[in-house]
């Protein structure tokens, strides 16, 4: 139970953050400033420190993994668990990796494009049944996967998608559409219709406004929902282990979890592609630090 | 007057008043198209298919139809041990990873309510545990858990307050605490994001006439930080009331020792095979479902909708 006593300790230490920050001018101030280091180091040691496992792991050789006495520190540096993932016959990283590329990339381009018209719908044209599809939207958004995933399999099969990447597409466009939509009207919202007006007034059909003036507009936001998208398709587990069968076409986490079924004490190659895994989804929130909190929350940001 | 009480008033044909109206509406309808079809097919006909067949067995050939069998999926259901206790785990899950993810969420945003140098990636960092794919934390987890090689039961064994060769995930009793513990870890970063923007719209005028008036720093946080936080953490609680219930991954992948009702209804219908039973499950986690969004909607109003 220690990590509750880090976590307790941590918040009891914030809260006193909170005064430091409210009454800077009193004498202790330097200790209490301490303090608030000391918690902020704390929460990022939580928040960080699997990953620094996970990467120290992933260059460590075997013989140090299954030592007796886990060290923190690694004590030799190899490549020879990502050589092993690459070059091995019986699990086809490379194949997984592409796989999943190819499925978050496709989703993310459908999403968007649907995303787009249908967002540019709801905030500038007016029609019965707007603001019911609208909150339907959101509602959805709540849902979670296991609650259709049994009729959905019996759909695909009927349909005959099921270990096709098609059943992938459509399902992921679906899931990831929700948050797609409510980013991209949140933002098109805040675009002054006098803009539009007078491209109207040039000669612009709607449908010219929308791909050459929102789109145009709206560059940043758009690359933000796409990779939001991208992320919840290259994150899925759920639908990839039910409508997936045959090894070449699985996707990494199906990949990596069959790994793990399969193989016994390979602690090394799985670190190794879980931090491969998980390496585009950190440089792409760096990139993403300003619109993380929308992405993240939307449907529980109040306006 | 709105759209629909004109289309009251008047009937469809002198519904809109000018042609441009007119083809503007089509238009929007014609643009909204494609996401109402897909999530249409995709979500809306599945639960809507997912209610008869859980009065079904469907049989393992799929060229088979599905046989009637009523009720008899529920009443298998609501009289197996195994169901209810299912469901007790859930409920204790939901709970527990709520409340701690939501604490935890909101510590970690009062201490970011301040100024201080690389606030901003320091955020960012503090959100990797929520975005990064579940496969790969839930592993790195599971091995830094392990009883042989882990950095955990190592490091409370050092201390002395962990003895036993049995891994922590795999003895059922401490399995539930450390899928909880996993879970507010990967989720506090949502609660924490929530808080942080919210604390940041309490004028600190408000603060200042506080400590003019001598209230101490405990009597701030409790009479001006948490009533300015009250539907926050109804939001907060309510999404991830939602969320953990139906939670199914990110306890699958850590360890097979806690069944919870999703966990129940993936067993029920893709390792047992009987999907009309796993529909029963997962049209019963659907209701509980709903039941909390129609929760959230009288709470805070359709306008948050």
């Amino acid at each position: 139970m220690s990590w509750l006593t880090i976590i307790a300790g941590a918040a009891r230490e914030s809260a006193s953050g909170v005064r430091l920050l409210r009454q800077q001018v009193r004498r202790d101030g330097r200790l209490r400033r301490l303090g608030f280091y000391v918690s902020l180091g704390l929460t990022l040691l939580v928040s960080l420190f699997p990953f620094y496992v996970m990467f120290i792991t992933s260059i460590s050789p075997d013989d140090a993994i299954y030592a007796n006495d886990p060290s923190l520190l690694p004590e030799a540096v190899t490549l020879k668990q990502y050589t092993v993932l690459f070059s091995s016959e019986t699990f086809a990283f490379t194949s997984y990796f592409l796989n999943s590329a190819v499925v978050a990339f496709i989703t993310a381009m459908f999403s968007l494009v649907i995303g787009v018209i249908g967002a540019y719908s709801f905030t500038r044209l007016e029609y019965p049944g707007n603001t019911i599809i609208r909150r339907g939207v959101v509602v959805v958004y709540m849902l979670s996967a296991i609650t259709v995933v049994v009729p959905l399999f019996k759909l695909i099969s009927v349909l005959g998608l099921v270990d096709t990447r098609l059943g992938l597409l459509i399902t992921y466009t679906v899931s990831t559409l929700p948050l797609t939509l409510y980013m991209l009207w949140n933002y098109f919202e805040s675009i002054p219709v006098a803009i539009e007006e007078a491209a109207m007034l040039d000669g612009y059909s709607r449908v010219e406004t929308i791909f050459r003036v929102i789109v145009p507009l709206s560059l940043p936001v758009l690359v933000a929902t796409f990779l939001f998208a991208f992320k919840i398709a290259w994150n899925e587990y759920l639908f990839a282990s039910v409508f997936l069968k045959s090894q070449s076409k699985l996707t990494l986490p199906i990949g990596i979890e069959q790994m793990n079924a399969n193989f016994s004490n390979v602690w090394g190659q799985i670190m190794a592609a879980s931090f491969l895994t998980t390496l585009p989804i950190i440089v792409m929130f760096l990139y993403l630090e300003k619109y993380m909190v929308e992405g993240l929350t939307a449907g529980a940001v109040e306006g | 007057m709105s759209l629909g009480e004109r289309l009251i008033a008047t009937g469809p044909n002198s519904y809109f008043e000018s042609p441009v109206e007119r083809r503007e509406a089509l238009l929007g309808i014609l643009l909204i198209l494609p996401a109402v079809v897909l999530i249409g097919a995709v979500i809306l006909y599945p639960l809507a298919y997912n209610v008869y067949l859980s009065f079904t067995d469907v049989p393992l050939n799929p060229n088979q139809s599905p046989q009637w069998v009523g009720l008899s999926n529920y009443v298998d259901l609501l009289t197996s041990g195994q169901f209810w206790s299912a469901f007790s785990t859930t409920v204790l899950f939901t709970v527990g990873s709520t409340v701690l993810s939501t604490v935890i969420g909101l510590a970690v945003a009062l201490l970011f309510d301040r100024q201080f140098r690389g606030r901003r990636l320091v955020r960012g960092l503090v959100l990797l545990p929520h975005v990064t794919p579940i496969i790969a934390v839930a592993f790195v987890w599971q091995f830094m858990l392990s009883p042989l090689w882990g950095s955990i039961p190592s490091l409370l064994a050092d201390l002395g307050l962990y003895s036993s060769r049995v891994g922590l995930l795999q003895r059922s009793g401490t399995a539930l605490p450390m899928v909880i513990v996993f879970s507010a870890w990967r989720n506090f970063p949502f609660a924490f994001l929530l808080f942080v923007a919210r604390l940041q719209a309490i004028p600190e005028s408000m603060y200042e006439a506080a400590r003019i008036d001598g209230a101490s720093a405990i009597a701030q946080f409790k009479d001006i930080t948490l009533p300015e936080l009250r539907g926050t953490i109804a939001i907060i609680v309510l999404l991830r009331g939602i969320w953990e219930f139906n939670a199914f991954a990110q306890i699958w992948l850590l360890t097979r020792q806690v069944t919870t009702l999703p966990i129940l209804a993936y067993r029920t219908a893709f390792a047992n095979f009987e999907q009309g039973l796993g529909a029963a499950i997962a049209l019963l986690l659907f209701v509980i479902q709903i039941l909390l969004v129609i929760g959230f909607i009288t709470l805070f109003g359709e306008d948050s909708v």
